[in-house]
């Protein structure tokens, strides 16, 4: 697996040099390179919450070298896909594949043992490493650390004390990492911990594909642990096995166990006295008292989740209405400004029309995940996962789904990603399956505009309003059905291997604000840039579709939308779908949904704008309870359609990214098909039930 | 004795893990070796995952991995 920025073409001035950025999981890692690379770094494809490869540039005085974040992981032995990738890649480096010039291994100074596990196995590469201690401000006396030592006992080019947390020691790490790549000596680490009758035994495992004897020897204890053969030959691997067992070794945690006892002992020679007691209260500890105390705990998620919906719902209206204002005037001004014609036709009833639509979304969108990053940030969400893990494994979840689960909430896409801290190949295949019932905010346009034009604004029980409750019904509705469909589906998967829950709690931060502000900058861009260009493409095309043929007004007096070519389309759809209580318009809408859900607000925009043929942005609410059934003359839409309409977009399998991202997460079409069919189904079957449902009951 | 016995507040070292290989080997690769100190901090209901202290970390595993772990 190359880094696929080097494929490409090299900006001038960047040297092919290249640094790679490595650490534990909660070490501040991202903090970290988001400081070495300020704004010049790319994300390639969604967010999710550190799990995508990132590239970013770092600056010299005189030259500028690529960097890049890798996930957070423990260990080379990957017990999650996540920590795959990097094993993958420092695999692929070993074999002399495009290596780093210099690795950046990220350490907590709190936690120094546990974080130099991973350091000790990076060094084997014998590229060169430069540690970055991390979080020196949680330490009471720096000076107590015996930094030199530290270099000189691990064998690294340097150890740079730094705090992510007040952007200090950053411009040393640029300069150890700078001499690190231009000096020709390298160090070479001392390799002690593994005795010489066990290097001895381990030499026919050796794979010769590796640059570095210590890495080869290294992997190959680590495949002797993992119980894979590296070179086929089983009965040769289990005899080696049966050697080394005999030396008196746990086999399956040899690595770990030699390993610690090196750094136990490097760590206790250069920390005299910081040893902390085990009875020790943490200042998170006591947090914890009280935010995963056993009822109290679950009571307060339940209250942070309703303020974050609250909010979405209340404090994003006000933006939102902002951007309706800008729309509009900047459609009325294009009209007081251009010639009528069709390129103002375009312009003004296809892509301000269709485009505007969907940016009113962007406030919800930039709540929804400034709430997610920080619950992440501060590592609250590790502590629901802790409380849920049992919930969740009853419903053949697991607590680290939670994280997915809410993104979900968000869009569906970041959400399948973020699925990759799952440790379980069963548990994360679930959550996936299920996770785009969560209702994501691109189907809240749908639900927005439907039920503030279909659903009376009253007050129910004295206190709920009815529209405001109808919404809560359509998210739970998506989330009960993804849960009771979890358990089916675990029912019916097989399981790889044991299933297990591991999870740091790390203590309690307040996030740093550049890092909030960046994530949320990213997710909302790629919103923009995303669906801006699917969308702008599908309202130009569908425009074009709605508008054409032109027919002669004054011969027919039949609104030319039903003889263009989107009316055609919608009426040979009819048949299907009226069952539902859908016509011909939203037909075309759900068709044009298969490209994003929030697609279908933009159509029926650009429908309604080309039927009305006038020259205003016409008021897409207004235009849909106004509409009459030309056949029958009663309303073409009711309450009750709506509902049935909402009903279908909580489970339709809208949104064909969220299935190419299953396909590739996956490495099947199995799954994205069986999603496909499964969805469908439930989109139909649930809305049949609730209009005809409806019907019978004597609504209309 | 296993970890699973001890109550929130009491601790006790680590005399191995046993169950399955996968396990043993990640939880010692995070620092949980024979003749580590280990606290139990806290305990989800109904066999719910739990919450445990050791070295300078806060870590939490499921009760039945818990009750893989021997104490001396």
């Amino acid at each position: 697996m190359k880094p696929h920025f080097l494929g490409k073409k090299q900006k001038s001035g960047l040297k092919s040099d290249w640094v790679a950025l490595v650490g534990n999981p909660n070490s501040g890692k991202t903090a970290i390179f988001n400081l070495l690379t300020g704004l010049n770094q790319k994300v390639s494809n969604y967010p999710g919450i550190t799990v995508e490869k990132k590239v970013g540039t770092i600056y010299t005085e005189n030259d500028a070298y690529h960097i890049l974040d890798l996930p957070g992981t423990y260990s080379l032995s990957p017990e999650s896909f996540d920590e795959q990738i990097v094993s993958d890649q420092v695999l692929s480096w070993a074999s002399g594949e495009d290596p780093p010039s210099v690795i950046i291994s990220v350490v907590d100074a709190s936690n120094l043992s546990r974080n130099l596990f991973l350091t000790s196995q990076l060094i084997d590469l014998d590229i060169p490493v430069v540690i970055a201690l991390n979080m020196i401000d949680r330490l009471e006396d720096v000076k107590q650390l015996d930094l030199k030592a530290l270099q000189m006992e691990l064998g690294v080019e340097a150890v740079v004390p730094l705090s992510a947390k007040f952007n200090r020691g950053l411009d040393e790490l640029r300069t150890e990492v700078l001499s690190a790549i231009t000096s020709s000596e390298k160090v070479s680490h001392p390799f002690t911990w593994m005795t010489q009758s066990l290097k001895d035994r381990l030499l026919p495992l050796q794979d010769k594909q590796f640059l570095s004897p210590k890495f080869s020897t290294a992997h190959a204890l680590r495949m002797l642990s993992r119980n894979i053969s590296p070179n086929g030959n089983e009965s040769q691997f289990k005899s080696i096995r049966k050697s080394i067992s005999n030396l008196g070794f746990n086999v399956n945690i040899l690595e770990a166990t030699l390993r610690y006892e090196w750094i136990d002992k490097i760590v206790r020679s250069i920390q005299p006295k910081i040893e902390q007691p085990i009875q020790k209260i943490s200042r998170s500890e006591k947090w914890d008292y009280l935010l995963t105390h056993q009822w109290i705990g679950p009571f307060i998620f339940v209250g942070i989740l309703y303020f974050i919906f609250q909010s979405i719902f209340t404090w994003a209206t006000i933006p939102m209405d902002w951007i309706q204002l800008g729309i509009n005037q900047i459609s009325s001004f294009v009209i007081t400004q251009m010639p009528p014609g069709m390129l103002r036709d375009i312009l003004v009833e296809g892509i301000i029309g269709g485009v505007g639509t969907i940016i009113i979304f962007l406030p919800q969108i930039i709540i929804l995940s400034f709430f997610l990053t920080l619950m992440e940030d501060t590592g609250y969400m590790a502590r629901v996962a802790f409380m849920l893990d049992r919930g969740m494994t009853k419903m053949g979840l697991h607590g680290k789904s939670i994280l997915p689960l809410m993104s979900g909430y968000a869009c569906a896409i970041p959400g399948i990603m973020s699925t990759r801290t799952i440790d379980s190949w069963k548990e994360r295949l679930v959550t996936i399956l299920i996770l785009p019932l969560m209702s994501c905010s691109a189907r809240l346009p749908v639900y927005t505009l439907l039920i503030s034009a279909f659903i009376p604004p009253l007050t129910v029980g004295g206190y709920f309003q009815l529209q405001g409750l109808t919404l809560v019904i359509m998210y739970f509705l998506g989330t009960a059905v993804a849960l009771i469909l979890a358990k089916v589906f675990s029912l019916f998967i097989k399981e790889k291997a044991s299933s297990s829950f591991v999870m740091e709690l790390p203590p309690y931060r307040i996030p740093i604000a550049r890092s909030v502000i960046r994530h949320i900058f990213i997710r909302g861009k790629l919103f923009l840039v995303n669906a801006g260009k699917v969308i702008l493409a599908i309202s130009i095309v569908l425009w074009f579709l709605a508008s054409f043929p032109k027919v002669d007004q004054t011969i027919s007096d039949v609104n030319p939308i039903h003889q263009s070519y989107a009316g055609k389309i919608g009426h040979a759809m009819e048949p299907v779908i009226r069952p539902l209580g859908f016509d011909w318009k939203i037909g075309i809408g759900l068709l044009t949904s298969f490209a994003a859900r929030e697609v279908m607000v933009a159509t029926m925009a650009t429908i309604y704008n080309v039927a009305d043929a006038g020259d205003e942005t016409v008021n897409l609410k207004n235009a849909m309870r106004n509409d009459i059934d030309e056949k029958t003359g009663a309303p073409a839409y009711t309450p009750l359609v709506a509902l049935a309409l909402m009903v279908f977009y909580v489970f339709a399998p809208q949104c064909m990214a969220t299935f190419a991202i299953v396909r590739q997460e996956t490495n099947s079409w199995k799954w994205p098909l069986f999603m496909v069919a499964y969805m469908t189904v439930l989109a139909y079957f649930g809305a049949l039930v609730v209009y005809q449902g409806g019907l019978l009951l004597g609504f209309s | 004795m296993t970890l699973i016995e001890l109550t929130p507040g009491e601790s006790g070292i680590i005399n191995g893990i046993r169950g399955d290989s996968h396990l043993q080997n990640r939880l010692v690769e995070l620092g949980l070796l024979t003749g580590i100190e280990v606290r139990m901090v806290k305990q989800a209901p109904f066999k719910g995952p739990v919450e445990i202290k050791y070295r300078d970390s806060y870590l939490s595993i499921r009760w039945k991995d818990a009750r893989q772990i021997e104490l001396k």
